[in-house]
């Protein structure tokens, strides 16, 4: 209780008892002397200043609260809304926060012209969005219009101050908006420029690799053809293997890119069907035996491993390329085991061992990107892109793919799922 | 007389290295670089086998095919580059015998060649289908519903000598996953590789003399099964 009314009150009521109770003639409202009556006034006057001053700072401590209340609540939005670059969950924060500064209102809202933002409700039945908003800010920055805010409210309309705190508010999503924008735009522009990086390292890759197959085969035909040159029979015949050996390696070429390409575009389809890891892997060593020949190979599968859903083709390179990087590091003479297990947490674990150098442990992940060799690119011959087009085709199955040090070994580690869409291979029973 | 081989490919290179070395291998030799050309040339003339390529400037190979398939049984064996998985199930489907990757190699395409000439030539003169197929040390009695190995009487389980008659009545040509689920199973199990790979797998542990290096039941990646026979 306090304010002009009351203060008045008090101090008329004050005045009388003073009067009835402790001037003479007491228990009168009878005054005798001048001099009591001035005083009378005097403490009137006195009472209703002191009851005005005190109503004005209460009032002052009120707006106070008020204004630390709206300064909190702005606090805890541009808290909330740090570090957020999604759309549509800024949006869905920014409702959430309006709902709890107009806690036990009737309150929808909808941010217009967010990708994925749907209307919020605070509290009540979703059925005013029909009707025309009570209140629409624009979200908008210097850079322009980001979006637009409609609010609904149940019942009573918004007040001045009201209107003033949503516009905070919606001047802070507009910043974060803004602010998940330019980071989707920077990160966007710097996926271009490394495409472009990529895609002139591809060119200088491709046109050494390409070459050098090629002068071989040129080099070797122009030499049989020549009918100055005198050829045996054993020069001739390596000649030719050199001919054929170069084309099977031009032709992987074409192939690892082709994969490439279609990895990065997305358009990796793996053709799933339950498939025989051991059947994939007896077949790579089978076909790869020229390029192993120099290292033992040891299959470690256990003959009733259960069937995967695999595309037979994608798995089959993904073997050959490990293989085939093994035989490149691996000095000759050692083994490359091909392990097969399965895994505590359901997935068949493949294992590709061979006895090569160890790698550093901070490029165990680089292995697997686009034209990252550990060794300069003279010494070894090929793409680069073995070992990141096997990373492709085993995420695109839904696993992983990572390389680890052991004493003496290095290996690289696959998984692969055990089911699919969440079944097992049905076999059917001999009748 | 010599044999006739077709080659329809829109690749004046490989066509030139298809003539050179089939005409020098004794065969008589005909080009089409187009599907049209090819089909109007196997009408007027009926070769004794059609090499045909997948990727024709005017129509697609397997329409190719499958005209072809409408009025005769001749020999064809396609030839598609690499990574066409589904193309070449869809030709084989679509009646085609075999098929052959680019690149290859030459003796690869004579082996498949003379195979498929010696299949027509048997089917146009033999009216019941061959009863013995011979395997390396295996012997495929589809009469008598028994298989030897090295003379000796294997045991195979209903489902498995099913398999193994399917396979050896096609014996050399590639068989795809749905056609062989289809005829051994029946049409509503067609999606069900997984019954074809446990099924192999026992065929080969029981006939093959090292199951994991197969000489006789092969796989053909992606696309289906073979078996190689002494024919």
């Amino acid at each position: 209780m306090w304010g002009l009314g009351p203060g008045i009150l008090a101090a008329i009521g004050s005045f009388l008892c003073l009067n009835y109770f402790f001037l003479p003639p007491y228990f009168t409202f009878n005054i005798a002397r001048p001099q009591d009556l001035l005083a009378l006034i005097i403490f009137l006057v006195i009472a209703i200043v002191i009851s005005q001053l005190l109503g004005q700072d209460k009032q002052s401590i009120a707006s106070a609260q008020a204004r630390e209340r709206e300064a909190t609540q702005l606090y805890e939005v541009s808290t909330a809304l740090t570090g957020l670059l999604d759309e549509a969950a800024i949006a869905q924060i920014l409702a959430k926060k309006i709902c709890e500064a107009f806690v036990g209102d009737e309150i929808e809202l909808w941010v217009d012209g967010i990708p994925g933002s749907t209307t919020h409700i605070c509290a009540g039945e979703p059925r005013l969005a029909s009707t025309r908003p009570d209140l629409v800010f624009p979200l908008a920055t210097a850079r322009g219009p980001l979006g637009t805010m409609h609010l609904w409210r149940k019942g009573k309309p918004f007040t001045e101050s009201e209107k003033r705190l949503l516009s905070t508010f919606t001047g802070q999503g507009a910043l974060a908006l803004e602010r998940a924008q330019l980071v989707e735009n920077e990160s966007r522009s710097r996926a271009i420029e490394e495409s472009d990086r990529l895609k002139s390292a591809l060119l200088s890759s491709v046109s050494h690799e390409l070459r050098t197959p090629l002068a071989t085969i040129k080099a070797s035909i122009s030499s049989l053809r020549s009918e100055t040159s005198d050829l045996g029979e054993e020069p001739r015949r390596e000649l030719l293997a050199a001919i054929e050996e170069e084309t099977d390696h031009l032709n992987q070429l074409v192939g690892n890119l082709l994969d490439m390409s279609r990895i990065e575009t997305g358009s990796l389809d793996p053709q799933r069907k339950w498939n025989a890891l051991r059947e994939i892997a007896t077949g790579v060593v089978e076909r790869m035996r020229q390029v192993l020949q120099r290292h033992r190979i040891n299959l470690d599968i256990p003959p009733d491993f259960p069937l995967l859903p695999m595309d037979y083709v994608l798995i089959e390179q993904v073997f050959s390329n490990l293989l085939s990087n093994s035989a490149k590091y691996a000095p000759p003479g050692t083994e490359i085991t091909i392990r097969v297990r399965l895994h505590p947490d359901q997935t068949a674990l493949v294992q590709v061992i061979n006895q090569g150098p160890p790698v550093a442990e901070e490029n165990l992940e680089r292995i697997f990107d686009k034209f990252y060799r550990v060794t300069a690119a003279e010494k070894i011959t090929g793409t680069g892109l073995g070992l990141s087009i096997c990373k492709g085709i085993v995420e695109a199955h839904g696993g992983q793919i990572w390389a680890e040090n052991a004493p003496g070994q290095f290996i690289f580690n696959f998984t692969l799922p055990l089911t699919w869409h969440g079944s097992l291979p049905q076999i059917p029973t001999e009748v | 007389m010599e044999p006739h081989i077709l080659v329809i490919d829109d690749e004046p290179q490989i066509l030139r290295a298809l003539r050179t070395i089939l005409t020098a291998k004794q065969f008589q030799v005909t080009v089409a670089s187009r599907g049209e050309e090819g089909l109007a040339l196997a009408a007027a003339q009926l070769p004794d086998l059609v090499v045909l390529d997948l990727s024709l400037p005017d129509m697609d190979g397997v329409e190719v095919c499958e005209r072809l398939r409408e009025w005769t049984q001749v020999p064809i064996i396609i030839l598609s580059v690499r990574d066409g998985e589904r193309d070449k199930v869809r030709a084989l489907d679509k009646g085609a015998d075999d098929y052959l990757t680019k690149p290859f190699g030459i003796e690869e395409l004579l082996a498949r060649i003379r195979v498929a000439l010696k299949h027509s030539a048997q089917a146009q003169s033999q009216v019941t289908p061959q009863l013995l197929v011979p395997a390396g040390p295996l012997t495929i009695d589809l009469s008598r519903h028994i298989v030897t190995r090295d003379g000796e009487e294997v045991k195979l389980t209903a489902t498995e000598f099913k398999l193994l008659v399917y396979l050896a009545t096609h014996s050399d040509r590639v068989l795809t996953h749905q056609a062989i689920l289809k005829a051994v199973w029946g049409s509503e199990d067609m999606d069900h590789t997984e019954y074809l790979r446990v099924y192999v797998g026992q065929l080969r542990k029981k006939l093959e003399a090292n199951s994991d290096q197969p000489r006789y039941l092969l796989t053909e990646p992606g696309v289906g099964y073979r078996l190689l026979s002494d024919s």
